[in-house]
């Protein structure tokens, strides 16, 4: 028994030396932690089980004659975040470059049930080069592959996906993340692409670097794939960690509130003096949200990509909620195709989880003009409609400043059953501004005047003494106009007013999402 | 290395606050364009020099027009 035991040791020793000391040398050199030191990182200390400690390649392939591959290049198991359990599959670089392996695919399978049929967050730290080709190749060992999408796909909305890219993931691992719920990019050492540069080259015959074609900047400013650019990867770990504390571990669940010292009541002086006096003028709505928001803070999603919409979860008295606001500072806050697809995504993914949603609305309106018809924006912009349609989460809106045409629904107006709508006395609700209105409804008028100018001043100013938020809530149509500086004393008053909301649909399968 | 300064959206050139020989510093506005009735800057995208303007108020310019070089 003592020698078996010694053999088990052993065993279980080598494989946590992974790819070896040249291999784990150079992992460090390349600025990244092992896939071990990062674990330590993930779970508390003393909470991580291991599952599959004692793999090893397939053995079919003569290829891998001889190798050794310690757990097969991927750990996998189960632990505590924050508390709270999560299962993970993180990919070992060290070990053959990460790659996926038969084996390794077994034990991944097992970390995904394991997350599914438990219901709690499923984590994965990637840094592979894609698939084991020497195991893969041939359609003997492809034909029956690709479950693990499937499987992704099926777990989407049951239960959180982290996908955190913490070093390349070129094919087969770049999925992965395309289908989960919220992608951390560590800036230089990771990135993600369908074909890595070899390939590219081969095939379209391009020449490019794998951090030009799908580094974190890439993804984060252009692709909008990824959700956040960070530091390192001391820092990744914990924007898994932040972003969690946001969430349930199922969607069976609320998400976690927590003790809050920051007044309920608290009014807000500075949120009179945010908004200019002039309405074309910009301002940074983010000054908005920190000033409502438990302790100014908020973990934004995609901040660096579609800026005119801001997309973040913050807390309202202690309880996760996710803002949607316009951003003046970018585009005016006119929403287009990228930003709309970042708020549809933002609100699908709160909903899924029973996170409240709070608008914060100052839209212009959608971009009009050629470029945008012929990029689709009417079938971007339905997206927006069905994603707030189709939430059934408590909604709570704030109608800033403009809100203007389709811009006003897609930001849960009226029509989109907010549980509470109020407006600040700056607030403009109409199909559209009095400028534009004016030269289409008064345009014979306007032509035939002795003076055309003059007259399309004068309707101008009759057309803006329609858009008012007194006459709104005159008709009871928004619930209140407010003090700006009541705003996170009243949002949070209906905020746990809707905490016992229920909506009733009709079964049906699915809806047909306008993607 | 010169940079072209590109329009991100398409709108009319509402004001034009820096000229040839001004040093900016990254974000500043160099133009404003007024788009969707409002007033959205163009921006440095680094710090340096104004080399060139191209534009002038009142013109409308398409998204990805170039309005101004930097040195």
């Amino acid at each position: 028994m003592k020698d078996l035991v010694d053999e088990l040791a052993a065993r279980r020793q080598r494989a946590r030396r992974m790819g070896g000391d040249e291999q784990v040398a150079r992992q460090h050199a390349a600025g990244k932690l092992t896939v071990r030191e990062r674990l330590d990182l993930l779970f508390a200390a003393g909470t991580f089980t291991e599952i599959g400690v004692q793999a090893t390649h397939a053995g079919i392939s003569p290829d891998m004659a001889g190798k050794e591959t310690p757990a097969d290049g991927v750990v996998t198991g189960f632990g505590r975040v924050d508390g709270r359990f999560a299962s993970v599959i993180a990919y070992d670089f060290t070990v053959m470059a990460g790659s996926m392996g038969r084996t390794a695919e077994v034990k991944c399978n097992r970390a995904r049930e394991i997350a599914y049929s438990k219901r709690f967050p499923m984590i994965w730290l990637i840094d592979s080069a894609g698939a084991r080709i020497q195991e893969a190749i041939g359609s003997r060992n492809f034909a029956g592959s690709g479950l693990l999408f499937r499987e992704e796909s099926i777990m989407s909305g049951v239960v959180p996906q982290v996908a955190a890219m913490m070093g390349p993931g070129a094919a087969g691992t770049a999925y992965i993340p395309a289908l989960a719920d919220f992608v951390p990019m560590v800036k230089g050492t990771s990135n993600m692409a369908l074909g890595g540069p070899p390939l590219v080259k081969a095939v379209v015959g391009e020449d490019i670097t794998a951090e030009e074609l799908g580094g974190s900047k890439i993804h984060c400013e252009i692709s909008g794939v990824g959700d956040l650019e960070v530091a390192d990867d001391r820092a990744c770990i914990q924007a898994i960690k932040d972003y969690l504390s946001y969430f349930p571990s199922s969607n069976a669940e609320k998400p976690p509130a927590i003790a809050c010292d920051d007044p309920s009541d608290r009014r807000e002086e500075s949120l009179v003096e945010i908004v200019p006096d002039s309405a074309r003028r910009a301002y940074d709505v983010k000054k908005v949200i920190r000033a409502i928001v438990d302790h100014g803070r908020l973990f934004e999603m995609k901040p660096g990509w579609a800026k005119n919409v801001v997309t973040a979860f913050a807390r309202l008295a202690g309880h996760p909620v996710g803002i949607v606001a316009n951003q003046p500072m970018v585009l005016g806050g006119a929403l287009d195709i990228d930003s709309a697809d970042k708020a549809a995504r933002f609100i699908m993914l709160c909903d899924a989880f029973n996170i409240p949603l709070v608008f914060l609305q100052d839209v212009p309106g959608f971009m009009v003009g050629s470029k945008v018809e012929r990029a689709g924006i009417i079938r971007h912009g339905a997206k927006m409609l069905y994603a707030v349609s189709e939430a059934t989460v408590p909604k709570l809106t704030v109608v800033l400043r403009k809100a203007y045409g389709a811009g006003y629904f897609v930001m849960c107006g009226r029509g989109y059953e907010p549980d509470l709508i109020v407006a600040w006395p700056t607030a403009e609700i109409s199909v559209m501004g009095p400028e534009g209105g004016t030269n289409i409804i008064f345009r014979r008028e306007i032509a035939a005047a002795a003076n055309p100018d003059e007259e399309r001043a004068r309707r101008v100013e009759e057309f803006r003494k329609l858009i008012n938020p007194f006459i709104a809530a005159g008709a009871a149509l928004i619930d209140d106009v407010i003090d700006p500086r009541e705003t996170r004393p009243t949002l949070i008053r209906a905020l746990e007013m809707a905490q016992t909301k229920r909506v009733e649909r009709p079964w049906k399968k699915h809806g047909v999402m306008p993607v | 290395m010169p940079e072209e300064i590109k329009a991100h959206i398409t709108g009319v050139v509402f004001q034009v606050t820096t000229k040839p020989g001004d040093t900016v510093q990254a974000g500043d506005p160099v133009i404003v364009l007024e788009s969707m009735k409002m007033e959205i800057p163009v921006e440095a995208p680094r710090a340096g020099t104004i080399a060139e303007i191209r534009v002038q108020e009142g013109q409308t310019v398409q998204e990805d027009e170039t309005v101004a070089v930097m040195a």
